[in-house]
């Protein structure tokens, strides 16, 4: 059994004078890997590019061993593809279903009693399995991005790319959601991108964080928020020392900070502490060049 | 969680079975549009109420079923292709690229063409090629005139739809279009009642995908000049151009150099038939 896996080398994607992402070398081996970055950092590009969607202006992809810029290479990768993008229209008039089993067509599911089964089977995954005859449109945002995930779960794909599959997703579904990623995570190369740093606490094993293009940070979630350790406290006033303070709940600050005072409320750090901790510290500006996703 | 990877097949097979099916969906859809449905019953109640009144020439009647299947049908196509545009990030990475989408758009086509023959049997059940109203022709050529504003422009309509559907993002291309072909016709066909021996405006109004070959005066039914074969195959040139073009869109490689070539030849005998059919058949009106 060939073990899925994704390589990128020194992976570079410009459009026009402005540089998406630059020198990004990543392996990527079966399992969920979270990627995290602010706005306009190059996540939707990266996924872009291992959908086949985009390709690289420098550099070399190689997914599943083959070369997305070859056309007959990218054919036999979309078939083993699933992708979920961070935005799509959906066509007028059409229920999920129907989407859903168009999709199936197109990833040349030709028999209509294995496809439907299979669209069945993937709208109950994602928690649609009473709303298939509903149309699209009709639909909330949350529902959509269910639909939307549910077309690239068609066929339990070797390479799954998911940008921001739970945004709007509500918490039940969001929990639904992990279990079933987990699970095809088993044998699958699963990537998400993600604004949601508990998804990626409670599902990833490996976080990418990427900054303007770079990669910032590329290893275990664990490691990540033990960087944080001893660097979270709370405090009745937003403490000037901190990188990031914010109002809790409780109606205390929460400061995530390299340079700690002596005496402070130490807590445990999470994973969106520490990566906030390691946005804290970027310069504020790239001086020559911009950077879109 | 069950997996239910689809089974390993040949490539070439894969993509015919693809391919077959995505046609049959699409013709389901196109059937379906408002459009075609409104194309066929208009067609169906004009020929059927037509039956009870007076043609003194053939022309007065037969560009029903070209204006329907051909302008709606062009309409409708082009909303089918454009349809699938906002899902096109989902769309475009699954393995059935976008010429063999856009194949599967074309054979759409075939379902106007099988109503344009329909109502070409209808039309020359209602009107036999042995009447007046066909003016000078003769009966081989009546047919030749009855097949390329009826038939013809019902395949090559949707055909033009799905080219413009690939290349155009403005939604209502297709009705802009529609309404300069038919300004053109209108045009040509006036330059033509001003100036009937002319050969350069019989050129001139055959350079459309549709054409008027009769017109009725007091003196009797006039035949034009012009081919009504050369014009056909100018029409089926103009057909394969379409096709050729909406291919183009997303093709690679072989694929994209073969289309590029095969739109040179299809745009060489293009012109050799719209010269022919202008210079062939009479040299200038004839009156009968």
């Amino acid at each position: 059994m060939v073990t899925a896996s994704i390589s990128l080398r020194g992976v570079g994607r410009r459009f026009g004078a402005t540089r998406a992402l630059a020198g990004v070398d990543l392996d990527l081996e079966p399992g969920v890997t979270g990627l995290l970055g602010p706005n306009g950092a190059g996540k939707t590009t990266l996924l872009r590019l291992l959908a086949t969607a985009l390709p690289p202006t420098q550099g070399q992809v190689r997914v599943l061993g083959l070369n997305p810029e070859v056309p007959a290479d990218r054919t036999s990768i979309r078939r083993q593809l699933g992708y979920q993008p961070q935005e799509i229209g959906f066509p007028r008039g059409f229920t999920a279903f129907a989407f859903v089993d168009y999709i199936a067509l197109l990833k040349e599911w030709t028999q209509p009693a294995a496809r439907h089964a299979e669209v069945r089977r993937v709208l109950n995954l994602v928690g649609l399995s009473g709303l298939g005859a509903k149309r699209i449109r009709a639909m909330s945002g949350g529902q959509r991005r269910r639909v939307a995930l549910a077309q690239a779960l068609l066929g339990s794909p070797p390479v799954l790319i998911l940008d921001e599959p739970t945004t709007g997703v509500d918490p039940e579904q969001r929990v639904t959601l992990r279990t079933v990623l987990a699970e095809i995570a088993r044998t699958s190369v699963v990537v998400l991108s993600t604004h949601q740093t508990e998804d990626v606490a409670a599902l990833c094993e490996r976080v990418i964080v990427l900054d303007r293009g770079r990669v910032r940070y590329d290893g275990p979630v664990t490691d990540l928020t033990g960087q944080a350790a001893g660097r979270v406290w709370l405090a009745d006033e937003p403490d000037p020392a901190a990188s990031v303070s914010w109002r809790t709940g409780t109606g205390r600050y929460r400061n995530v900070g390299a340079h700690v005072r002596d005496g402070v409320e130490h807590v445990e750090p999470s994973l969106e502490d520490a990566y906030l901790l390691l946005r804290g510290g970027s310069p504020e500006h790239e001086p020559t060049e911009e950077v879109a996703s | 969680m069950t997996t239910t990877l689809a089974p390993a097949r040949p490539e070439a097979a894969a993509a015919r079975a693809t391919f077959a099916a995505l046609a049959a969906r699409e013709m389901r859809r196109f059937v379906l549009n408002p459009l075609f449905l409104a194309a066929a019953g208009l067609t169906a109640y004009l020929l059927w109420s037509g039956q009870r009144s007076t043609v003194t020439e053939i022309d007065s009647v037969d560009a029903i079923a070209a204006t329907l299947f051909g302008g709606l049908g062009m309409m409708a196509a082009f909303w089918l292709t454009r349809s699938m545009r906002a899902s096109e990030p989902v769309v475009g990475v699954t393995p059935t690229t976008l010429p063999a989408r856009t194949a599967a758009l074309c054979a759409v086509a075939i379902v106007p063409f099988g109503c344009g023959c329909l109502a070409l049997l209808w039309f020359v059940h209602l009107y036999p090629v042995s009447e007046p109203v066909y003016g000078a022709f003769s009966p081989p050529a009546r047919i030749a005139v009855l097949v390329g504003q009826i038939v013809v422009p019902a395949l090559g309509g949707p055909l033009l739809g799905v080219a413009l559907g690939r290349w155009v993002r403005f939604p209502g291309a297709a009705l802009v279009l529609f309404l300069l072909l038919s300004g053109w016709i209108n045009l040509v066909t006036w330059l033509t009642l001003v100036h009937p021996d002319s050969a350069p405006v019989a050129v001139l109004r055959l350079f459309a995908p549709f054409a008027l070959f009769t017109l009725h005066s007091d003196a009797g039914v006039t035949a034009w000049r012009g081919s009504p074969w050369f014009f056909l195959g100018w029409q089926l040139a103009l057909c394969a151009i379409a096709v050729l073009v909406a291919l183009l869109r997303g093709a690679e490689g072989r694929t994209r150099s073969r289309i590029i070539r095969a739109l040179g030849i299809a745009l060489a005998a293009a012109a050799i038939m719209l010269v022919l059919a202008g210079t062939g058949g009479f040299t200038h009106a004839v009156t009968t």
